[in-house]
């Protein structure tokens, strides 16, 4: 599976069986199963030391395996060198060989698979063309911008050819305005390209933008695989909720009472579905911020004291203590302003209220 | 203005207080040098003669190099061997520990750290104590009297120093530049050759200097185990001519030989300076 006698839009597929990962007794990947499609943009997202990036490395080849099969393309490659594999990476470092020019650190993985010069030239052109970095061609890494030197390691990983790419945090280092505009390139990329690609961060806007599906992870698990809008909608549980979304979900403490009434915050609602937990059950109420509806005055509703606003221009977030001394936070998008230490009533968009048992799990 | 000029007049008496101290210090260091040179152009009588003044009155003259290329077997054949066994110790020590320090670096294998411990303490036996094992080792071996047995006595002795300072080299070297080679193919030695050894040359420079530095100047071992005066290094030369000949001593000749052996050290100095300093620097913030 040279990354030369493929065809770069094959569309290959990934498959993670029962892989497992341990550091002497300590497991940071636990039987991890997953299959990424052909073509798929899969972001695998998750707080730190989550095991996203070790998961990212076992697929590279640059870490071992300790149990289980990783198949790339259909082929079981768990044991094989990362050239072989047919992947490329972009590092979160960029990772350039100081030493070399931009033209050098393009061609040195078609020199060591013994490319003629010819067909490197005509790579290295391509990958300067699709990237816009011809130009830089005669640089040395140092002399670039860190902009400049992630388009470089973009064309690095697109010279190989590779049936996959990695991305290791790339834009992590790249200051907020650059890492947008490096989004777009690297959307549009997968867009014209049309490999398989596996894209690690902890940031969720690049999570929600780039993907077709998103794996949560936590340490060493699959929290949750799904499309953003999926994750973002119905999350599978509390963790996924809290950590998908920002500012994160509101999770309330409630408990049922009869019909379709709860105690929440110290009030009693009634919610007018029913409440998927036992009469005298404790249920967590999930509200994203947006979901909640702020009113001047008692109807139905939770009193919330404002402790401050935020404000972001188009939308003002409104950190307020709930009767039960919790603190929500709430988007509004117009409406009047509000002063901290003013009382105002919240009410929620019911159908999309979340439910989730005491133990964490998504009911309803 | 007046305060202008005041801040002026104090920066610029500052200035001149600041090279005119760096000129002294500069001096101080400057002077032997210089003093060995005039002297090594005096003619020989006027060498023998009290210092003053240091620069040669009676005209120059290149007598006490002529002199001192006949002294023994001629002062081509020890500053061959001194060149010969300089350029190997630096050769073998600059591989050595461009392996081991990669591999210290690098690598996890049982024992690493207590191993690497047990180098670096060798530093703290003093040389002199071993000097006769290593003699009666270089005798077992057939390698006494021989330069080859010398460069192994210089290079066993400069490693434990060589590897610590690759191995920091290796350090600074962030880890994924070698897995993106590794991603590009590379092998092992492929990586070190082509990625990471141009990316530590300022550590083997450090190296090669102080290699280079040490096993020129050696005069204990080389005295100690050539016996042979064909083999003689140029600083056992120059003890002999230091000493003279029936109680005479050709100063010239001497200061002439001082001249000779540091020219080397001061071009191989000059011309690795640049990643000298950088070596010494590496790793330092991070």
């Amino acid at each position: 599976m040279s990354p030369h006698d493929t065809n770069p839009r094959d569309k290959a597929t990934i498959e993670l069986k029962g892989v497992r990962k341990s550091f002497g007794s300590v497991d940071v990947i636990h039987n991890l199963d997953l299959k990424v499609e052909g073509g798929e943009f899969v972001v695998f997202v998750g707080p730190s030391g989550c095991g996203k990036s070790t998961l990212l490395r076992m697929i590279a080849g640059l870490e071992d395996v300790s149990n289980g099969d990783i198949l790339i393309a259909g082929k079981d490659v768990t044991d094989l060198d990362p050239a072989k594999r047919g992947i490329a990476m972009v590092f979160q470092s960029y990772a350039l060989y100081p030493h070399m020019s931009v033209r050098e650190n393009l061609a040195f993985g078609l020199e060591i698979a013994r490319t003629p010069a010819a067909e490197i030239a005509r790579q290295v052109d391509i990958a300067a063309e699709i990237l816009k970095i011809g130009p830089l061609l005669d640089r040395r890494p140092g002399q670039l911008s860190g902009g400049q030197r992630q388009r470089v390691a973009i064309g690095r990983a697109i010279v190989r050819k590779p049936l996959v790419f990695l991305f290791d945090e790339p834009l992590s280092n790249l200051d907020a305005e650059l890492r947008v505009s490096m989004r777009v390139e690297i959307a549009r990329l997968h867009r014209e390209l049309g490999n398989t690609m596996i894209y690690v961060t902890h940031d969720q806007t690049e999570a929600m933008t780039l993907a077709d599906r998103i794996v949560v992870l936590r340490d060493g698990r699959i929290e949750q695989v799904g499309s953003p809008r999926d994750v973002y909608e119905n999350p599978a549980n509390l963790f996924v909720a809290g950590f998908i979304g920002s500012p994160r979900m509101n999770i309330i403490d409630g408990v049922r009472l009869a019909g379709d009434r709860v105690r929440i915050a110290q009030s009693e609602i009634a919610l007018g579905d029913p409440v998927p937990a036992g009469e005298g059950e404790s249920v967590k109420l999930g509200i994203r911020p947006e979901h909640w509806i702020v009113q001047d005055r008692q109807d139905a509703s939770l009193p919330a004291r404002l402790e401050f606003a935020e404000y972001l221009g188009s939308t003002r977030y409104l950190h307020c203590a709930l009767a039960s001394g919790d603190i929500v936070t709430v988007e509004q998008r117009g409406g009047r302003d509000w002063q901290p230490g003013e009382t105002l009533w919240l009410n929620f968009d019911r159908p999309k209220l979340k439910f989730f048992s005491a133990s964490g799990q998504r009911v309803a | 203005m007046s305060r202008k000029a005041a801040t002026a007049r104090r920066k610029a008496w500052q200035a001149t207080r600041y090279h005119a101290a760096g000129l002294f210090i500069s001096l101080l260091f400057v002077a032997p040098i210089a003093w060995s040179a005039l002297v090594s152009f005096k003619p020989s009588s006027e060498a023998a003669r009290p210092p003053l003044p240091p620069w040669p009155v009676e005209g120059f003259s290149t007598q006490s190099y002529e002199n001192l290329a006949k002294y023994g077997v001629g002062i081509w054949t020890y500053a061959g061997n001194s060149l010969t066994v300089a350029a190997a110790t630096v050769v073998v020590t600059v591989i050595i520990s461009l392996l081991a320090g990669y591999g210290f670096s690098r690598f996890q294998f049982p024992l690493k750290n207590v191993l690497f411990v047990l180098i670096i303490s060798t530093v703290m036996i003093p040389f002199q104590s071993i000097l006769t094992p290593l003699f009666l080792i270089l005798t077992w071996l057939g390698l006494q009297n021989t330069l080859p047995g010398i460069v192994l006595i210089y290079v066993t002795l400069h490693l434990p120093f060589s590897i610590f300072m690759m191995r920091n080299a290796f350090d600074a070297v962030p880890k994924e530049i070698e897995d993106a080679a590794r991603v590009d193919g590379a092998s092992v030695l492929l990586m070190l050759r082509r990625v990471m050894l141009p990316l530590v040359l300022p550590g083997v420079a450090t190296v090669a200097i102080f290699a280079f530095l040490a096993s020129w100047n050696e005069f204990l071992a080389a005295l100690i185990l050539l016996t042979d005066q064909k083999k003689y290094t140029l600083p056992v030369m120059m003890a002999a001519v230091r000493s003279g000949q029936f109680g005479t001593i050709d100063w010239g000749a001497v200061q002439s030989g001082v001249m000779l052996m540091m020219a080397p050290c001061l071009a191989l100095f000059l011309l690795l300076q640049r990643y000298y300093i950088r070596g010494l620097t590496a790793g330092a913030v991070k």
